[in-house]
């Protein structure tokens, strides 16, 4: 297999950074269901999905999380948290 | 195959170009073709299972089936979870250059997770390898 350059958008960063992602992105606030935004928020998806996939082509520290930010997206989720030991 | 250290992050670098590039998609929010199986949510551990969808597949013709996440948004607008349509309109712009054959859709929810890890994983993995066509792919999950 020759391997498969991957970037995660996640809304649940904490947990999603247990398994060590090559590349990922979590877009700030946006609530579980909606990874890349709103319904029909067309031109938002747009960009996050083109923020995502610039990922790819930027030096990014693998394992590393880019967090962006979306003020249309117009509210404020908290993400799950991982609880600390 | 070598043991990999805890801190060890998997990592295929990206050498080309965006525009010339084609993109899969791979979600964990239990999304497939109305006219395939829906995911077995009556299972407490979790359906490992997955489905292929083509570069042509509709939006319209799209569902979720997933009990541990709120997907009335991805009902009204699957691309919110599996951004198909997003993808066409970044083929068009030229900004990716085209769609992946093939796209995966499972359910993210399980209590078997070494499972899914030792056998999902790897075939979905090599779904992509063969015969997607994709330079890279894009993940989400609910």
């Amino acid at each position: 297999m020759s391997g498969i350059p991957t970037v995660l958008i996640t809304v649940s960063p904490e947990v999603s950074a247990q398994m060590r992602p090559p590349r990922a992105m979590y877009p700030n606030g946006f609530k579980i269901g909606n990874s890349l935004g709103k319904p029909n928020m067309v031109e938002l998806q747009k960009e996050v999905l083109k923020d995502a996939l610039n990922l790819l082509t930027e030096n990014t520290r693998p394992g590393s999380f880019e967090t962006k930010e979306y003020p249309e997206y117009g509210e404020y989720h908290e993400p799950t948290r991982v609880g600390r030991k | 195959m070598a043991k990999l250290s805890r801190k060890c992050v998997p990592f295929t670098p990206f050498d080309k170009d965006l525009s010339k590039s084609t993109i899969a998609i791979v979600t964990a929010a239990g999304v497939h073709r109305k006219d395939q199986e829906a995911f077995n949510i009556e299972d407490d551990l979790g359906d490992l299972t997955y489905r292929l969808m083509d570069e042509n597949v509709q939006s319209a013709d799209m569902k979720v089936t997933h009990h541990h996440y709120d997907h009335a948004d991805a009902d009204k607008d699957i691309n919110v979870v599996f951004p198909i349509d997003i993808l066409r309109e970044l083929v068009d712009e030229g900004f990716i250059g085209g769609i992946a054959r093939k796209h995966i859709g499972y359910m993210g929810y399980t209590m078997r997770l070494k499972q899914m890890y030792d056998e999902t994983a790897p075939q979905i993995a090599q779904e992509i390898d063969r015969g997607s066509r994709a330079d890279a792919v894009i993940l989400t999950g609910g």
